[in-house]
């Protein structure tokens, strides 16, 4: 485009005011109505490289940083914009009352997701994976299959809540989409690896349509948020951080390490969201701790579907391969004992996300789940 | 460790433990011994190269709602989950998503870190307050584009796994078109303007007639003018910073405009009469378009900036003229690479447009 260029200018008039201008731009015959400062005009940011750059929770201030406890926002305005009255109502959002979907931190998770993006073609170091026993690949395979499968949950369900929800809080809702950008690398790089070492595609869990199906289907964004971040996301991070043991080389350590470095930030949105909820609408604590009931039942009885260490499914008799191995019933064995610290971690640290929450009580009233406890006192 | 309850024949809960589990899942695989290539020269391993063997074939239709991902071996009584009832290939298939989402991720830049946002200090009043104008509307398109495409995303089957890794790309960066267009916006605290008139927000929001219309009133229409209005803000951006952000912005919208075009084309070659459709829907978006622009606070903005300031604004009319006219011709030249041909079709509004004659220069 270089041919780009701006006609001659000749002499011209000086300005003292925004008025002056508005009036020579109508005499020459502009609209004009448009050229008028905001009432936080000339309040400067300053970049600071050294502090991470214009960072999106340091840039609003005066009525651009105003969340409305309930957003009347029906055209799908910029938070703070003015308001055009004939503009049309397409904003029908389900999501308009703040602690519906606020945290604290969004923007700054936000932020550090932008920061950390990482690639599965060049950021996993393929071509130093070697032929492994079969058994072993199968098992990768399997959970490889389990994990590309249910990766996406993660994102479909998030997408649908993002356009359910007002712009006028538009930090959850950017947070939300850099987490359907993490899933995408997530289903793709767990596909990657069934691909990466003489192998495939294994066999689909029957029960992930159906946990998947509790997800999909809650009507409320907080009851969604603790299926999927502080339950399923849960359980699948404490998964990931076990990589180390379950690697047999440096591409699916550095897998599990990267999509572990994700994950954490994906509960915690789940995490201060229960927490922002928690203390400012306690009203609403007895129904979230009826979802808690349920996603204990799973927890426990390893239902539910969306974790791989389950009894009884593929996924987790690969885990268990993978854990001791490989697949006689020594191994297996050793493997099991192994898959079974996995689950009382996983165990741990959903109460553990429960407490930072602020709804740590359920541990002390004797309402969480009986069984939880041979795990945490384990 | 957790203690055995009762020897070694009972786990945690009480329930026996078997010698062996159930591992007839082992030899449950549609194709096995298959190795993806690893990319030579630096590519790493990438999506498409994963569609070796068996896994090459992309159904023309998945006839499964649920989340098995392509290739894998189904799980009897999987059951649907809801959603994803665009089962068809022609709905929604590009050839080039796989490629496009590949490139997507190797193009990481922040406006946090890579803007040089203090270049943008200083400007002249008019220009700053025209200029947060232009980019409360691009933040708002960005938030608008954020909205339709993740609201999408349930319902394009998981089957075509390629396209929805692509559109999950695009999630993040109508994110980044937004969240970049409000941190310019509050760097000097003019902060977010008038909001957009919104008849091309509710086209787009408002396409229950398919994700192929989605995709035309998106990528072809709006996403045409967006490409022109960030090439010109390219050259004529008051400062570094501006010509930087909207320079790197730029490639994103490229990318929209190729799976805009492979996929219509794709569409078409599989169902020709669809274009039908197609045509008419553009038609009505076109109108939606020529309206938004027929209100002059964001054509004005553009001419203060593009001018340098209010006392050269019919210079920066012209600029914006010519802005609109190229605006049109790549439309059209979408359309045509889509197999949308519409130079004879082109509604009155957008063939004034075209002409010079929809924004004659004030008297
Ligand atoms: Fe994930
Ligand atoms: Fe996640």
């Amino acid at each position: 485009m270089a041919t780009e260029t701006r006609p001659e200018q000749g002499q011209a008039p000086v300005f003292t005011s925004f008025k002056e201008m508005m009036e020579y731009g109508k005499q020459n015959g502009y609209k004009m109505d448009w050229l008028q400062p905001r009432e936080t005009f000339g309040s400067r940011l300053d970049s600071d490289e050294a502090a991470g750059g214009l960072l999106l929770q340091d840039i609003d201030h005066g009525p651009f940083a105003q969340v409305p406890d309930w957003s009347d926002n029906m055209t799908g305005r910029p938070r703070g914009a003015l308001t055009r009255p004939n503009a049309p109502r397409v904003g029908n959002y389900s999501v308009r009352t703040k602690g519906d979907i606020w945290l604290k931190n969004a923007a700054q998770l936000y932020e550090e997701a932008v920061q950390r993006q990482w690639s599965s073609a060049v950021d996993v170091p393929w071509d130093e994976m070697e032929e492994l026993p079969e058994d072993i690949e199968r098992a990768e395979c399997q959970l490889a299959t389990f994990l590309t499968e249910v990766e996406f949950v993660a994102g479909d369900v998030p997408g649908k809540w993002i356009s359910e929800t007002t712009p006028d809080y538009y930090e959850p809702r950017m947070f939300l989409m850099s987490q359907i950008m993490d899933e995408a690398r997530h289903m793709d790089v767990f596909r990657k690896r069934a691909f990466a070492n003489g192998g495939g595609l294994m066999s689909q869990t029957t029960n992930v349509a159906l946990s998947g199906g509790a997800i999909d289907s809650a009507r409320d964004f907080t009851e969604m948020s603790a299926r999927l971040h502080i339950s399923g996301e849960g359980l699948v991070l404490s998964i990931f951080r076990m990589g180390e043991r379950m690697s047999y080389n440096d591409a699916e350590k550095a897998i599990y390490r990267l999509a572990a470095s994700d994950e954490s930030r994906h509960v915690a949105f789940g995490v201060m969201h229960l927490q922002y909820l928690a203390q400012t609408d306690p009203e609403r604590k007895e129904e979230i701790h009826s979802y808690l009931d349920e996603i204990e039942m799973g927890l426990v009885a390893g239902t539910g579907g969306q974790n791989p260490a389950a009894r009884g499914t593929p996924s987790n008799a690969a885990l268990a391969i993978l854990l001791g191995g490989g697949s006689d019933a020594q191994s297996i064995h050793e493997g099991n004992q192994i898959a079974l610290a996995v689950r009382q971690r996983q165990v741990k640290e959903y109460v553990q996300r429960v407490r930072v929450a602020g709804l740590g009580d359920r541990f002390e009233n004797g309402r969480a789940n009986a069984a939880l406890a041979a795990y945490v006192s384990a | 460790m957790v203690q055995q309850q009762s020897g070694a024949q009972t786990d945690v809960d009480g329930n026996p433990v078997p010698e062996l589990p159930d591992l007839s899942w082992m030899d449950k695989t549609l194709g096995w011994g298959v190795k993806a290539r690893i990319e030579p020269f630096g590519g790493g391993l990438t999506i498409n190269a994963l569609n070796v063997g068996v896994y090459a074939e992309v159904p023309e239709h998945i006839p499964y709602r649920n989340r098995l991902p392509r290739g894998a071996y189904p799980a009897p009584g999987a059951g649907t989950i809801g959603g994803y009832y665009l089962q068809d290939k022609y709905e929604q298939w590009s050839d080039h998503a796989g490629l496009l989402y590949e490139e997507a991720i190797s193009r990481r830049w922040a406006t946090a870190t890579d803007i040089p946002w203090n270049t943008a200090h200083g400007l002249p009043d008019d220009v700053e307050v025209a200029l947060c104008q232009v980019a409360t509307e691009l933040s708002q398109q960005g938030s608008v584009e954020s909205e339709v495409v993740s609201g999408w995303l349930q319902n394009l089957s998981p089957g075509y796994h390629e396209v929805k890794l692509y559109l999950s790309t695009v999630v993040y960066e109508a994110a980044r078109l937004f969240e970049g267009y409000r941190k310019r916006a509050m760097l000097n605290g003019g902060g977010m303007m008038l909001e957009s008139p919104g008849l091309m927000n509710r086209a787009v929001l408002e396409t229950y007639a398919g994700w192929s219309q989605t995709v035309l009133g998106l990528w072809a229409i709006r996403g045409a003018l967006q490409h022109e209005i960030l090439r010109y803000l390219a050259v004529y951006g008051p400062s570094e910073a501006d010509r930087e952000l909207a320079l790197r912005l730029i490639p994103d919208r490229v990318r929209t405009s190729a799976y805009a075009v492979s996929h219509i084309k794709f569409a078409i070659s599989k169902k020709p009469e669809i274009s039908q459709a197609f045509h008419a829907w553009l038609s009505g978006v076109e109108v939606a378009q020529a309206r938004d622009l027929r209100d002059p606070v964001l054509v004005e903005a553009l001419a203060v900036i593009f001018g340098g300031g209010v006392k050269h604004m019919d210079q920066g009319m012209q600029i914006v003229q010519r802005m609109l006219h190229d605006f049109v011709e790549t439309y059209l030249d979408r359309c045509k690479q889509a197999g949308l041909p519409r130079e004879r079709m082109l509604t009155p509004p957008f063939q004034a447009i075209l002409d010079g004659s929809a924004f004659q220069q004030p008297a």
